[in-house]
């Protein structure tokens, strides 16, 4: 019996370990390309070589055995009082570091990446905090409100989601125009902001808060808002996390519409930026994914930050019933 | 407010003078008026940015659109887009790809996150940080990642399959895999927003249902089909639905995998609307095909509506 | 109540918001003399760096040199990634609000069709004179021209050759073409030389030779025009590659990977990147067909043993090769005066100095014979091999449907170099959709 449940639980660890790692690999493999070697100088054959997409992949920067074999050496030439082949392999570590580092340093000295960086940052936030606030709105009321027009409002938000975005772009294009908000944030602040999947989300999860909760509230003599704010957000956390985490993500990551609506070079967003250093038929990969690297960086942070929301949000305040 | 409102459809007296049904309503909109405003803000953005553009689209599905002046065509753009055998073979390639893609990952998502939600603390937020943070990762690289993964010579897959003897397949590149490489990677990209949405529902699930029903001697299994299944519907609905959307407009896989081949074998519906606007400008065509698409996805939408509501909601 | 404000002052602020930015629109002044003021935009995207990583320095440069001969006039440079600027254009079009001049892709495609179609690309003639024209190369001109009409500025060539990685050669005792000339027998009896197992555990290793195929690019093509084989007649309205002379050929190019065995399996995906890095990192493919920037990417890639050789010669008995023409095109314009600057503007950015400095930085073939004159590639024997080639280049066929009809084309040898579908019955399915297209 014991043994059934360890071995039942042995099998579930080793499929969610499994898929875990398939699923942390594309983001693993940005952060080991922007370290890896591209430029090394064999000492032996002189010959220099690029570990960045090597045929079989290596899985790990090489920086790291390499480092620590020219420290070695240099430390076996200490040892035996060579001191020219010490400062010969000193010098070797001081340049596998530098050729590690090299994407970054690219970067971030010859690009205005900073500023796309703050523009990203600013454009998220204000869109995340935006769409967490109005989505939570919509989704509450169709949620939980009875009103002429709801399940109207409703299919319609489902319909136009299935509208390929692809289409809209040109209309979409047009209206900012009209609005006169070509070349400028709002450009692509308005839009995002009325993305509607968050709205679905919402209303499907404030559909298992239960209503009495609502009730009891009401009886308390709250007004509407209160309720919203002191009642139903609270609930929502978990949903919040998910929505906070997805919205963030999508406008971070976004680079076609911002590439169409900005001209001006110092309104372009991180994705954008990068793209605009990519030659035309070559990516340089460790480039490429320094940038995607930098870029991951604050959407984990993101992440960190909200994943204490994903606690139960209704096992809180003796809801429990 | 009525005891359960997602339930009650119209709470409107129904009356036999249309006058005073008006009336009622407009009192019944006037009760309401906090919903409305509550939703007012979204609508204006939504209106403005989505819905307006989306009637663009459908007006210009019946021009033949054009820079300077477009000309009204009536349904020529449909007949086109149905006479097209690129149209058929892309819409065939598509409804495949969802209809493995969508009832795979739901189950998968439903299967993962029921294998996490009993862990402890650590485990739980561990396994929920490793399958939704990669979602982080944009799709670009994801399938630059993929690619590689399909490498012919040097591919994780064939040599995951040398294990098992299968012969090394150059998947991207024949016509009768290409496809499924598509589908598998999909299937394999853990469903991280799925996995979230139903451990969030699962945790509001009371206790002592549980505990009912093991008085009752039900099985673990059975407690979970019986009780945690039907109470996850609303989750299962959101998460089907926009994977239905998502899977009925795949794209960013297509153009920097396959770019639709070899031959024809991924070409899909949007790869195809992109390039009949983007490639040919010629918007009203690509328009018409995109109508047609929504129109196939909101039938297989309404069609999973009723089937997961079948019986009454809640 | 306290929501209600809060909803009432969101609602203003995003009305507020919209309508200040409406405001901010510009009011532009329209002149009819010949001195226009004003601003000019173009579109680039990232050239060659300058030692501060900059990679639009050329362009900024140019316009602040035309900005100062040129009182009054200003003009803003707008970086558009090279792999959205046909998106952007796409949009930027549709929704009327296109850019002055833009960049013409080198690849081969030429003006897009649909653009001159919808009159949305201004004709260059009464600004170029035949006098002007007589410095251009004849076939530069051509590729822009349509109907009669110049629809652009050539400044750059490229043109598809054979690249050959000499170290394999080398390793194989293989001897490179004389010249950079073979014929088609001698070029499959080096390809089976080059294809061998190095590490000696029963599988081949590295192959003779490799390519891609994917709409819009045309390196394998040259392959299919060596018995004479083109895929439209002279005069553009009949299908000709399912020819005998063009799907002999085709057979022979799907035969190097089906019976000789010296092509990958992977030859003919749409794989560019893996291709490339076949040749250039995995150095598992001996012989690749790329166009020029190849040279000077291989070079980056420390190859620093590369040879540039021709097409090998089929039953027309001449090598041939296909070119492509990168240049400047102009937007439609509703005032005269700003047209002649737009214009002057062009002709500065695709001039003699400018066309040797971007043949020595970006590794591209002047369209100027003055420039030319310049020997911008002294010292540089790959380009200077792969400079004779132009003389065999033909361009991509002109069509207004050329786009759809290549890809029914190109989606037809995929499956011919997979060995899916024979050369007949694959040009044979394309008939039936080019035919279509070309009425």
């Amino acid at each position: 019996m014991n043994l059934q449940r360890t071995s039942g639980k042995f099998i579930t660890y080793t499929i969610l370990i499994i898929w875990a790692v398939i699923s942390l690999l594309p983001l693993y493999w940005v952060f080991s390309t922007a370290l890896q070697l591209s430029e090394y100088k064999d000492d032996t054959t002189g010959q220099v070589i690029s570990y960045v997409e090597a045929e079989p992949p290596k899985l790990y920067p090489m920086g790291i055995p390499k480092y620590f074999e020219e420290w070695g050496k240099a430390r076996d030439a200490a040892s035996s009082g060579n001191a020219a082949a010490e400062a010969h392999h000193r010098e070797r570590m001081d340049m596998i570091v530098t050729d590690t580092f090299s994407g970054f340093a690219a970067l971030f000295n010859g690009t205005s990446i900073w500023k796309w960086f703050f523009n990203s940052a600013y454009i998220a936030v204000v869109v995340t905090v935006g769409i967490l606030l109005l989505d939570t709105m919509a989704g509450y009321v169709l949620a939980k409100k009875q009103f002429p027009g709801r399940d109207f409002i409703f299919w319609l938000i489902i319909a136009t989601m299935m509208i390929p975005g692809q289409i809209t772009l040109v209309p979409l294009f047009k209206m900012v125009q009209t609005l006169g908000l070509m070349d400028t944030h709002w450009a692509l602040i308005l839009p995002d902001l009325s993305m509607v999947f968050g709205v679905f989300l919402m209303r499907q999860y404030m559909l298992s808060i239960p209503s009495d909760l609502l009730e009891a509230a009401k009886i308390d003599g709250a007004s509407e808002w209160k309720t919203f704010w002191t009642v139903v957000v609270p609930l929502a956390k978990p949903a919040l996390a998910t929505l906070g985490i997805f919205t963030f993500m999508n406008v971070w990551n976004s680079f076609l519409w911002p590439i169409i609506v900005l001209n001006n070079a110092d309104l372009y967003t991180l994705p954008v930026g990068l793209k605009t250093l990519q030659d035309q038929n070559l990516a340089i990969f460790k480039l490429l994914m320094s940038g995607a690297a930098v870029a991951a960086v604050p959407m984990i942070i993101v992440f960190i930050a909200f994943q204490r929301y994903f606690i139960r949000g209704l096992t809180v305040g003796g809801v429990k019933e | 407010m009525k005891t359960s409102p997602t339930t009650a459809h119209e709470t409107g007296k129904p009356s036999a003078k249309l006058r005073s049904r008006q009336k009622s309503l407009l009192r019944e909109m006037w009760k309401q008026r906090a919903a409305y405003l509550f939703l007012l803000p979204k609508m204006i953005l939504f209106i403005a940015f989505i819905v307006l553009p989306v009637i663009w689209a459908f007006v210009i599905s019946f021009q033949e659109f054009g820079i300077f002046e477009s000309e009204w065509v009536g349904i020529d753009n449909y007949v086109a887009t149905f006479q097209n055998e690129a149209f058929m073979i892309a819409l065939w390639n598509t409804l495949k790809y969802t209809l493995v893609t969508v009832p795979v990952s739901i189950l998968l998502a439903l299967t993962l996150a029921t294998l996490i939600h009993p862990l402890g603390r650590i485990s739980q937020s561990f396994f929920r940080g490793a399958f939704y943070l990669p979602t982080v990762t944009s799709m670009v690289i994801i399938a630059m990642v993929w690619r590689w993964v399909y490498n012919y010579r040097f591919g994780l897959f064939n040599y995951f399959l040398s294990f098992f003897n299968i012969p090394a397949q150059d998947w991207l590149n024949q016509s009768d895999t290409a496809l499924w490489a598509l589908i598998i990677m999909s299937i394999l990209i853990p469903p991280g927003v799925g996995i979230i949405m139903y451990l969030a529902a699962m945790g509001s699930i009371p206790e002592s249902l549980y505990e009912a029903a093991k008085i009752d001697g039900a099985g673990s299994f059975q407690r979970w089909w019986q009780i945690t299944v039907p109470l996850l519907k609303p989750t299962t609905l959101y998460l089907t639905m926009l994977s239905l959307i998502g899977s009925f407009q795949v794209f960013t896989q297509v153009i920097l995998m396959t770019g639709g081949g070899p031959g024809d074998a991924t070409e899909t519906l949007v790869h195809l609307i992109y390039k009949t606007g983007f490639r040919d400008l010629e918007f009203g065509l690509a328009s018409a095909q995109a109508i047609v698409l929504f129109v196939i996805t909101l039938i297989f939408g309404l069609i999973q509506y009723r089937l997961l509501y079948r019986k009454s909601e809640d | 109540m306290k929501f209600m404000k809060t909803v009432a002052l969101v609602t203003v602020m995003a009305v507020a918001g919209a309508g200040l930015a409406g405001c901010s629109e510009k009011t532009e002044k329209e002149t009819e003399t010949a001195n226009w003021t004003g601003k000019i935009v173009i579109w680039d995207g990232p050239r060659w760096e300058d030692p501060s990583k900059n990679k639009y320095h050329w362009l900024e440069a140019q316009a602040k040199a035309f900005e100062s001969s040129h009182q009054g006039v200003t003009v803003e440079i707008v970086q558009v990634p090279w792999a959205e600027l046909n998106d952007k254009l796409g949009v930027s079009i549709a929704g009327k609000a296109w850019p002055d001049i833009a960049p013409i892709d080198i690849s081969g495609n030429g003006v897009n069709p649909t653009f001159i179609k919808q009159k949305v690309v201004e004709p260059l003639d009464d600004y170029f004179t035949a006098d002007d024209k007589k410095d251009f190369y004849e076939n530069a001109l051509e590729a822009y021209t349509q109907d009669g009409k110049m629809y652009g500025v050539p400044a750059a060539m490229t043109v598809h050759s054979m690249l050959l990685n000499l170290d394999v050669f080398k390793e194989r005792n293989v001897e490179p073409p004389k010249d950079g000339q073979w014929t088609w027998e001698e070029f499959v009896d080096s390809m089976k030389k080059l294809t061998y197992d190095k590490d000696g555990d029963g599988t081949t290793d590295v192959y003779g030779m490799s390519t891609y195929i994917k709409n819009g690019y045309y390196e394998a093509w040259p392959f299919l025009y060596m018995d004479g084989g083109r895929p439209l007649s002279e005069d553009g309205t009949k299908f000709t590659f399912d020819s005998k002379e063009a799907t002999d050929a085709m057979k022979k190019l799907a035969d190097l990977k089906a019976v000789e065995k010296v092509a990958p399996k992977e030859m003919g995906s749409g794989d560019v990147g893996g291709t490339w890095k076949a040749f250039s990192a995995q150095k598992s493919v001996a012989v690749e067909p790329w166009a020029t920037w190849a040279i000077s990417a291989a070079a980056k890639a420390n190859m620093n043993n590369v040879m540039v050789a021709s097409y090998p010669t089929g039953k027309s008995g001449k090598p041939v090769t296909i070119g492509g023409v990168g240049g400047w095109m102009m937007f439609a314009q509703e005032d005269k005066g700003k047209k002649k600057v737009l214009a002057d503007f062009m002709k500065q950015l695709s001039n003699t100095d400018n066309q040797v400095l971007s043949a020595k930085n970006y590794g591209t073939f002047p369209s100027r014979k003055s420039a030319m004159d310049q020997k911008p590639f002294e010292g540089n024997i790959p380009m200077q091999q792969a400079q004779k080639l132009t003389e065999q280049a033909v361009m991509v066929p002109k069509h207004a449907n050329w786009k759809k009809i290549d890809e029914a084309i190109q989606k037809e040898l995929q499956l011919v170099l997979n060995g899916e579908k024979a050369p007949d019955a694959a040009m044979a399915d394309a008939k039936k959709t080019v035919d279509g297209l070309l009425k």
